[in-house]
């Protein structure tokens, strides 16, 4: 088995990999566009950085999401709501 | 008799301090040592134990604290493992010559070379020729009366050594079994109070060791030593047999488990004992004379124990199980000190030396079988071979990973849901941007990087430094990029409070000093929360810690937190600023300027940054902000900067918000007063008063 190791283990720069954190939800944020101001503040405060900006406006990449609810507690007009799991 | 209870290894050696009467406490946290630590504040918080509890800023001081403890004449108890015995160890060698008892709990785990939180015994041997008496568990029972044992045994005139307690970190001192606590007043028949001898340090003793000699004593004091360890194996047998008597439970140098007849021998150390000897019952159920010693006490040595095992028994070939290697000897080191057992042998025996478990890895039953059945097949027909052979496992493969190329930041990090220090570190690592390379001291979020491997989640070179040298590591980069011609790379320290205000603070402080251009940030969660919310140079006053935690005696934390930005402006560097993650844009600012400041090469740039913790600080996970906001609208966390000696406070509310709106939402403080709460306010609008009067002006 060793045989397969590289002598010198490297983690790259240029790629990243990352296991989804889906499973860690219990609540799920859901946002309502139309009441969605786009203010982007959803997008900075997620501490996951799992929210990006789009015409439409915030778009969560539920792969990562892990469900913490910060997006919805600073949503300035209570735009997002934290929905149980099914 | 005692009550029989579920006791995790850890738990049972708190209980083993407690009974023991242990009168001072000096400790540093360290996975998966902590819980001992926590369990016996716990102990004294209640009032259970009556103990001195000293919560110094590392190892070096905390093994340090408990053996001047024990020169002073108290019974004195620390505990470690890994990095932190690495970081101790110029106080650990030098222990012995005091000739002051006292016993360190050691929760093994690998001593990093590349690091691992579980066991192997990469960490105590480095200590095995030192002098020390070293005894290793096989479960939780044997944590609690080895404690007790090695107090008497260290204590005795005759030894006068400090002793390490070796237990393995994960396999027993987070598993459980029913363990009995014997009732105090028969520990205290056994164990009588700690006497004072002529030497201890004290202006009423005949006199003192200082622990120097002139080169021509070093040999014989090292022969007398030597005979000093070897007497101490007469006591060890005189006190574990006592125990014996008076609690029924058998100790001793070795322990032999179906040795009769055996033809093969297995010899191990520690938990993986166990599953060794349900090897040896399968096996011998088979047909197969196999029999097992473990090595309980490893310094001293049991030399004539185990060749007395082997001579009556005659076995005919012997596998020794190391949880450690002895690199560029081909050998683990209980090998080799098994083979020095077998020189003078009649008749040459084969052995094996199976090298498992490094790392924590486990060794298992089926593992054991296969050792055994090299064993009855390890034919040597000219005597005397030696072999070495790894038992190695396969990792499992993370499935369905997500590719990120060319970018700073990737999701998917394994830091709590709601993470303050995780936003942080995303915007950091947004605004230095990819010529930058972070050194990390052991915490929070390079703990993440492990458990990313093999890849990371931040899209930069990272370093991890030893937790006490997390300047030098930086200043180091530095110089390198230097001299290589990379002016523009920038080097980013990455440090916890616990980093910064405590273990680290030197290195910080001598790097500050020497102008030396890194860009330093401290996230400051407020406590070691890597190793599970002990309390740190930074926790606030009155707040719920495992060290401090909240009981009849005592009530949180009593004293301020570390003013670690004073201490910055006394070492005059050119930026230093504060920052919280629910002001991204003034912490923006503050983190170009500091790298600014870092690209003209005009010094050390310091960035402190508030970094609410739910886990910690118990409050709901989606209010990090929240928590942050409020931090800085009640004058908690006052945003401010020292650029080149200009002082300002960068958000200025025009009236602060009363301090209970942000101490309330947290389950920390949730046993104070109302009245506490006032008490802490009135210092901070005093410290708030403060900054006002030095706001624009120039403090150097
Ligand atoms: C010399 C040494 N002692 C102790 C440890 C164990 N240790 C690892 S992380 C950690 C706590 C880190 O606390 P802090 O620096 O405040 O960062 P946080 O985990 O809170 O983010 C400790 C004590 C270590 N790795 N090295
Ligand atoms: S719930 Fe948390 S992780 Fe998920 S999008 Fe909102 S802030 Fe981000
Ligand atoms: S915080 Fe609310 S309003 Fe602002 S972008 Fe996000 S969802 Fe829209
Ligand atoms: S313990 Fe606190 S600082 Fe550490 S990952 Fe969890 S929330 Fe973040």
């Amino acid at each position: 088995m060793s045989d397969e190791l590289p002598e010198i283990p490297l983690i790259r720069v240029d790629t990243l990999r990352s296991e989804p954190t889906a499973s860690w939800r219990v609540l799920k944020p859901v946002i309502d566009l139309e009441k969605c101001r786009k203010c982007w503040l959803c997008v900075d405060f997620c501490p996951d950085g799992v929210i990006s900006k789009s015409e439409e406006g915030p778009v969560i990449d539920y792969r990562f999401c892990k469900g913490c609810g910060v997006c919805a507690n600073e949503c300035p007009v209570k735009a997002i709501s934290m929905v149980r799991e099914v | 008799m005692g009550k029989l209870t579920l006791l995790s290894g850890n738990k049972a050696v708190a209980y083993g301090v407690k009974l023991s009467r242990v009168q001072v406490v000096s400790a540093y946290p360290i996975t998966p040592q902590t819980p001992i630590v926590e369990y016996i504040a716990e102990f004294v918080a209640k009032g259970e134990l009556k103990a001195e509890y000293v919560h110094p800023e590392g190892e070096h001081s905390a093994i340090g604290a408990a053996l001047a403890a024990a020169l002073g004449g108290a019974r004195s108890f620390t505990a470690t493992c890994s990095q932190g015995f690495g970081y101790g160890f110029e106080v650990i060698a030098q222990a012995p010559a005091y000739r002051a008892p006292f016993v360190m709990a050691v929760a093994n785990r690998t001593l990093g070379w590349y690091w691992a939180l579980a066991s192997d015994y990469s960490d105590t041997m480095t200590a095995r020729d030192l002098g020390w008496i070293q005894y290793y568990v096989e479960g939780c029972q044997e944590c609690l009366d080895a404690v007790i044992q090695l107090y008497r045994i260290a204590e005795d005139e005759r030894v006068l050594l400090p002793a390490m307690m070796c237990l393995d970190g994960f396999h027993i001192s987070h598993s459980s079994e029913p363990v009995n606590i014997p009732d105090q007043a028969e520990v205290d028949e056994f164990l009588p109070p700690r006497k004072v001898y002529d030497h201890t340090t004290d202006p009423d003793s005949k006199g003192y060791v200082f622990p120097v000699l002139p080169a021509p004593l070093h040999t014989p004091y090292r022969r007398m030593f030597e005979e000093i360890l070897h007497r101490a194996k007469d006591v060890i047998k005189e006190v574990t047999k006592e125990f014996e008597e008076r609690f029924g439970r058998k100790y001793g140098l070795i322990e032999e488990y179906r040795v009769e007849g055996a033809d093969h021998l297995l010899i191990t150390m520690g938990s993986m004992s166990t599953a060794a000897k349900r090897a040896v019952d399968k096996a011998r159920s088979d047909g197969i004379k196999v029999g097992l010693i473990r090595v309980a006490f490893y310094r001293p040595f049991p030399v004539e124990e185990i060749r007395k095992v082997i001579e009556r028994e005659g076995v005919a070939s012997v596998g020794v199980v190391d949880r450690a290697v002895a690199h560029g000897t081909r050998m683990g080191p209980l090998g080799l000190d098994v083979l020095s057992v077998l020189y003078n042998l009649n008749g040459k025996v084969p052995v094996t030396n199976f090298i498992a478990g490094m790392g924590g890895d486990d060794v298992s039953v089926n593992d054991f079988m296969g050792m055994i059945d090299r064993l009855t097949k390890s034919s040597c027909p000219s005597g005397g071979c030696v072999r070495t052979v790894y038992i190695e496992h396969k990792p499992p493969k993370k499935a369905g990973l997500v590719e990120f190329k060319n970018t700073v930041y990737a999701p998917g990090c394994q830091l709590c849901a709601g993470c303050g220090a995780t936003l942080v570190t995303r915007h950091v690592l947004r605004v230095i941007g990819k010529r930058s390379v972070l050194v990390f001291p052991p915490n929070c979020v390079s703990a993440s990087i492990a458990m990313h491997f093999p890849s990371n989640w931040m899209g930069v070179p990272c370093v991890l430094a030893n937790y006490a040298a997390t300047g030098a590591y930086s200043r180091g980069l530095v110089r390198a990029y230097r001299v290589r011609g990379k002016k523009d790379v920038k080097v980013v320290a990455f440090a916890g409070d616990g980093c910064a205000a405590d273990i680290g603070l030197q290195s910080l402080s001598s790097a500050a000093e020497c102008g030396e251009p890194v860009l330093w940030i401290t996230y400051d969660n407020e406590a070691y929360m890597n190793t599970g919310i002990q309390r740190s140079g930074t926790t606030p006053a009155k707040a719920w810690t495992t060290t401090t935690p909240v009981g009849t005696v005592w009530r949180g934390k009593r004293e301020f937190p570390k003013d670690l930005i004073s201490i910055m402006i006394a070492h005059r560097v050119p930026y230093i600023a504060t920052a919280s993650p629910a002001f991204l844009k003034d912490m923006e600012v503050k983190l170009r300027k500091a790298m600014e400041v870092v690209e003209r090469g005009e010094g050390l740039a310091y960035v402190h940054i508030h970094s609410p913790c739910p886990t910690g600080w118990r409050f709901p996970e989606s209010k990090t902000v929240e928590v942050a906001r409020k931090a800085v609208l009640t004058g908690a966390w006052p945003l401010l900067e020292v650029d080149h000696g200009v002082f300002r406070l960068t958000v200025k509310p025009s009236k602060l918000l009363p301090l209970k709106e942000y101490v309330r939402l947290q389950g920390r403080f949730a046993h104070l007063s109302d009245g506490d709460v006032g008490e802490i306010q009135q210092v901070i609008e005093a410290n708030w008063r403060r900054l006002l009067e030095l706001h624009g002006k120039k403090l150097f």
